[in-house]
């Protein structure tokens, strides 16, 4: 019942809220906000649960919470469809789980400002957080589908109706870009379904435990493993198309920088902080596994295109003036190690992906929640206006650098952990040697947009046609900070956002164990997968 | 002179309906238009009938029968419409009636 | 074929048991136009006396479920499963239609001083749908269809004061009649070629002679043109903006959905029963090609040409010529999945389009208007009926969790593993369905994004019975997205046609 309850809870709060008059606008943001204490609690029950020693991925038996129910079962002509109502967690989930829960429960937080529509506006985000715990937890490819898909439609009024001024371009664009991708994936998975069996029952399932595994597949079925069979290659790019836009890689990045500068800040602390991780776990828990020899083929090539990403994305981003998109492009910038080190197709690279993954869905919400504290007292987010806010606002300052640090890889800040072994692992393997070295220059890049920023914002000198005004004597001014309502430095709340995941940052940075107990027996298995499919190829 | 065989039944149900289809087309009076259906419609009819004799079944004359039937009670419903056209445009011409496309 | 009177007079009394749903719907449809004369206060009883009709038919066409698959009235007529499952379908749509007159203010009384033929003529063009999925003999599919079209266009034109219901009810009659033209000369060549009017005997001359190809061909696809004309698919769609914009909107509804599935249920038993794909003779005409063709310029035309519009009604126009791409995927598979998948797309399809034009005609009850401009600020307006339209649209899409999304899934399921043209179908068809999301999300964008140019935030919420139809038809779009084993099971024991060997 645990991973029952931990999904659907944010729909039972959902369901409460609707029943709240509107203008209970606190009752409405207390509601969610249990629902997401809850989903906090039952990850740490989890995570306190979990034993590491067991690897999942292609087998069910290794997964834990597993909960099995008979979902559907329907003729289709001359064959019966059947789906699972399969939930599990494994090495592969389990951080991804925890991480969800923490970013849910900061983006309710970070929602509390909001005043516009309030009760519409948890109803939806209950149902977006509903659909990503249920992604991560899935294990039958219909369930996770339906899940999938469902967190596009909250999230395309989330941005389209709080969002910013292009708010309407920026939600279609999100929403079009996405179901462009995965419209494709659904003809995947209705292939998959007729080519795999689940060894247990002898018949065909949407399971993913048992796509992974290639003995599975019916032999002479349209997608079996065989030699050039140019089906999978097709089904595997659907697949790829469709989490690749959501990571996203290069050239399909373009709906993340508008999704993000119109979104409000906690839609985007979400949108960062787990929606992009839905990516990176869908290539390494679907994509590559069911589809191991063709992953092998186009490795380098994912390699490349990941460095691309980590290369590009800086650029774009040094090339930002306003605060917002240049954490966007950031964005771009690091889920491009996610691919980097998969593409590495070793156990080091690819924890250091899952941990990337996992540091950055801690960093981005807290560099999302630092421009959006700034732009709700300023009004603006571009970068030049402001200067020397460091004397004035020395709390946020201090959030600002950690942020920073841990964003371009400062050693004993989770960035660097997860960087570097993306590095090493990469570097490790001949193919890709080159590109990690290339990829290195990412950190260079991140360094200098970075550091600009802290320099043009905190440092020096008040501007010309700043944000606020410098009045008094000589020797003694003070800032004026009119139409900032009273506030300059973080408030109490702000304060609670942000403190918890910057004392993880520093946590996984300098005693990243727990983690990589946790991920890597999976990740392993993962790596052995991929790995056998490359010896098959080589023969 | 020749026997009258089942081509010339046919040769001249096409010519009908190359006509009707030819009226349908060309014209743009709305009661024209509906003349040329019927051409069409007779054409069916014609070709129903001379299969039937030449044949030998006779469901051919019974679908040519309601096919008739049928023709006339379309054309009572289409006049009525075309009348209330006219009520309501001045015109038949169903080039100007049009005040829907953007 | 008996031949003496006495025979034939006894093989109509057998076949009048297997017609019970038909009488009754013939008893109903004279009680109306009785009801119709002695009663001065109609706008209530009437619709009610329908309803109960149609529910009573419905026991009837249950009692039907039972019955051998066998043929009636001298092979005119055909009880199967198939034809069962499609008598449902009209059923109830039929009242669905019903439901959303009673609330329609365009029919209301300031419009239309007389209704009670209104209704009369509706359950006259249920009953022609009944005896569409049912005729078995050219001549009957031929009545049937005349009788669906005739009462059709008289429902069209019912706003006769207005000029877009009465231009549209133009249009509408002469495509109309040019197609069934087309499609009796298409009939008439068949007859020549085979000699049979039956459909079950056709097959069997075609299987066993030698038969003009090209004939057959030209004569398939000018029957085709019958049929396309009733689906709305392209090349036949000429009609279908104009008449689903000036047509009264659950006129529109009705159209949509009842004469679209007849047209399928007439298609898929003509084509798989009198020219099947895999003949066990010679036959040259090649329909599976034919149909990938309409269905892809149908898909494509329907969708991009939906981008334009901004009237929601010729939106929804264009939206239906795309879905005929989408069933006609379905057909053209012609084995039992396919079939299935399109009884199921087009039960559906029932359920989300009545819903969507049941919600256009409560929002136009309020603001006067079809146009999309005019739905902004309708979210905080009218919240639920605004949600309610949402999640039909969202089922239109194809997006999960929704009924909508269950029918695409079925019908690529049906496409996916046949070869490469269908997988390239299958392809264009998810990709032009994410494009069809760009302009249903026209309409939430107006209804949620933008705020109404006037400011106005007053709520306008409909009826607590308005609310309650358009919730419980939300409920079923919904619920059948997540639960829809029973109605594609029903589907599965449905799509046993009566076969002739």
């Amino acid at each position: 019942m645990t991973l029952t309850l931990i999904t659907f809870l944010p729909l039972i709060a959902a369901l409460i809220t609707l029943l709240i008059p509107k203008e209970q606008k606190q009752t409405i943001r207390l509601v969610s906000l249990l629902a997401a204490v809850g989903q906090v609690i039952l990850a740490v029950v989890i995570w306190q649960n979990y034993n590491p020693s067991l690897a999942g991925v292609d087998d069910v038996s290794k997964f834990q919470f597993v909960e099995r129910a008979a979902w559907f079962s329907v003729e289709l002509g001359g064959y019966t469809v059947s789906a699972d109502y399969l939930m599990g967690i494994d090495g592969l989930s389990v951080t991804m789980v925890i991480l969800t829960a923490i970013v849910a429960l900061v983006g309710v937080g970070a929602s509390w400002t909001i005043e516009k529509s309030v009760k519409s506006y948890f109803v939806l985000y209950n149902l977006m957080s509903m659909s990503m715990m249920g992604c991560f937890l899935a294990l039958d490819f219909f369930l996770f589908y339906i899940f999938w898909e469902v967190t596009l439609i909250p999230m395309y009024f989330l941005i389209g109706i709080w969002g910013g001024k292009n708010r309407e371009y920026a939600a279609i664009k999100f929403f079009i870009y996405t179901l462009v991708g995965s419209v494709l994936m659904l003809l995947a998975i209705i292939a998959l379904y007729a080519s795999v069996i689940d060894p247990e029952t002898g018949r065909n399932t949407f399971s993913m435990v048992a796509m992974a595994n290639q003995q599975n597949f019916i032999s002479g079925s349209a997608l079996a493993p065989s030699e050039g069979n140019l089906l999978r290659a097709l089904a595997f790019f659907a697949l790829f198309l469709a989490f690749v836009i959501k990571v996203p890689m290069v050239p399909f990045h373009t709906w993340l920088p508008d999704a993000h500068v119109e979104a409000p800040t906690p839609i985007s602390v979400v949108l960062a902080g787990v929606l992009l991780k839905l990516g990176g776990y869908g290539l390494l828990r679907i994509n590559f596994p069911i589809f191991p020899e063709v992953f092998q083929q186009f490795a380098w090539w994912i390699a490349l295109f990941g460095v691309i990403s980590i290369v590009y994305g800086a650029f774009c981003a040094i090339a930002q003036t306003d605060f917002k998109k240049m954490v966007a492009y950031s964005s771009v910038s690091h889920m491009g190690f996610v691919l980097l080190g998969i593409a590495a197709v070793n156990s080091l690279g690819m924890s250091g992906a899952m941990l990337q993954m996992f540091s950055h869905g801690l960093l981005s919400p807290m560099m999302f929640l630092l421009v959006g504290v700034i732009y709700e007292r300023a009004h603006t987010r571009e970068m030049d206006k402001f200067g020397g806010l460091a004397k004035h606002m020395p709390v946020y300052a201090g959030f600002i650098m950690l942020a920073f640090m841990g964003n371009l890889g400062m050693p004993a800040l989770s960035g660097f952990v997860a960087e570097a072994f993306v590095f090493l692992g990469a570097f490790a393997v001949e193919q890709t040697r080159l590109l990690s070295v290339i990829g290195t220059l990412g950190i260079l890049l991140s360094a200098a947009y970075l550091l600009r920023a802290y320099k043009a914002m905190f440092t020096g000198e008040r501007k010309p046609n700043a944000a606020y005004e410098v009045e008094g004597h000589h020797g003694e001014e003070h800032a004026h900070f009119h139409d900032w309502k009273g506030k300059v430095d973080l408030d109490g709340r702000e304060i609670a956002l942000l403190a918890p995941l910057a004392a993880i940052v520093i946590i996984i940075g300098v005693y990243p164990a727990p983690v990589l107990d946790l991920i890597m027996p999976s990740l392993n298995r993962v790596a052995e997968i991929l790995s056998a499919a490359a010896n098959v190829a080589m023969k | 002179m020749p026997e009258i065989g089942l081509n010339h039944f046919l040769v001249l149900s096409a010519i009908l309906f190359s006509l009707g289809l030819f009226g349908i087309m060309t014209r743009r009076n709305a009661v024209v238009v509906l003349m040329g259906v019927e051409l069409i419609l007779n054409a069916a009819n014609l070709n129903l009938v001379a299969f039937s004799k030449f044949n030998g079944t006779m469901s051919g004359v019974m679908f040519s029968m309601f096919g008739i039937i049928l023709a006339a009670a379309e054309a009572a419903v289409a006049l009525a419409i075309v009348l209330n056209i006219y009520a309501r445009f001045k015109t038949v011409d169903i080039g100007e009636i049009d005040t829907m496309r953007e | 074929m008996p031949n003496n009177l006495p025979e034939i007079i006894e093989q109509v009394k057998l076949s009048l048991g297997a017609f019970v749903p038909e009488i009754s719907l013939s008893a109903l449809f004279l009680l109306v136009i009785t009801l119709d004369m002695v009663l001065n206060e109609k706008r209530v009883v009437i619709p009610m006396v329908s309803l109960v009709g149609f529910v009573i038919t419905g026991f009837f066409t249950w009692q039907q479920l039972d019955m051998p698959n066998q043929e009636y009235f001298l092979r005119m007529h055909v009880v199967d499963p198939f034809a069962v499952f499609f008598k449902f379908l009209f059923l109830g749509a039929g009242a669905l239609a019903v439901l959303i007159t009673m609330d329609s203010e365009e029919l209301g009384e300031k419009n239309v001083a007389n209704i009670g033929e209104y209704y009369a003529v509706l359950i006259a063009m249920v009953l022609g749908m009944f005896l569409m999925a049912s005729a078995s003999d050219m001549l009957m599919m031929f009545l049937a269809l005349e009788l669906v079209s005739i009462s059709s266009y008289i429902l069209t034109g019912y706003l006769k004061h207005q000029i877009k219901s009465s231009e549209a009810s133009l249009k509408y009659i002469i495509y109309g009649a040019v197609s069934s033209g087309l499609m009796v000369y298409g009939m008439s060549l068949i007859y020549g070629l085979t000699g049979q009017t039956n459909i079950y005997e056709i097959a069997k001359f075609i299987s066993a002679n030698e038969v003009d190809e090209v004939t057959l061909t030209l004569a398939a696809l000018l029957v085709m043109g019958g049929f396309g004309y009733k689906i709305g698919a392209v090349p036949f769609h000429f009609w279908s903006p104009d008449v689903y914009e000036g047509a009264p909107t659950p006129v529109t509804a009705f159209l949509s959905v009842g004469s679209k599935a007849a047209g399928f249920a007439m298609l898929i038993r003509f084509f798989k029963v009198a020219i099947p794909a895999e003949p066990t003779g010679e036959l040259a005409f090649d329909w599976v090609n034919f149909f990938a063709l309409i269905a892809l310029v149908s898909m494509l035309l329907g969708n991009f040409a939906a981008i334009w519009q901004s009237n929601v009604k010729r939106m929804l126009a264009y939206s239906s010529i795309a879905h005929a791409g989408y069933l006609l995927l379905g057909v053209l598979v012609a084995d039992d999945l396919g079939t299935q998948a399109v009884m199921f797309y087009l039960a559906a399809y029932t359920v989300m389009t009545v819903g969507a034009f049941y919600v256009v005609i409560l929002i136009a009850n309020k603001i006067g208007s079809d146009d999309v401009n005019d739905y902004r600020g309708l979210g905080k307006r009218m919240p639920l009926t605004a949600a309610a339209l949402t999640v039909f649209l969202v089922s239109l899409t194809g997006l999960p969790p929704t009924v909508g999304f269950i029918g695409k899934y079925m019908i690529f399921t049906a496409l996916l593993g046949k070869g490469t043209v269908f997988l390239t179908l299958a392809i264009i068809g998810v990709l032009t369905s994410a494009v069809s999301l760009y302009y249903y999300f026209k309409i939430p964008l107006n209804m949620y994004l933008r705020e109404s140019e006037d400011g106005a935030e007053t709520p306008m919420e409909s009826s607590a019975f308005a609310n309650a139809l358009a919730a419980f038809l939300m409920i079923l779009t919904i619920g059948f997205g997540l639960f829809f084993t029973p109605l594609a099971n029903f589907a599965k024991n449905s799509v046993i046609m009566l076969v002739m060997n």
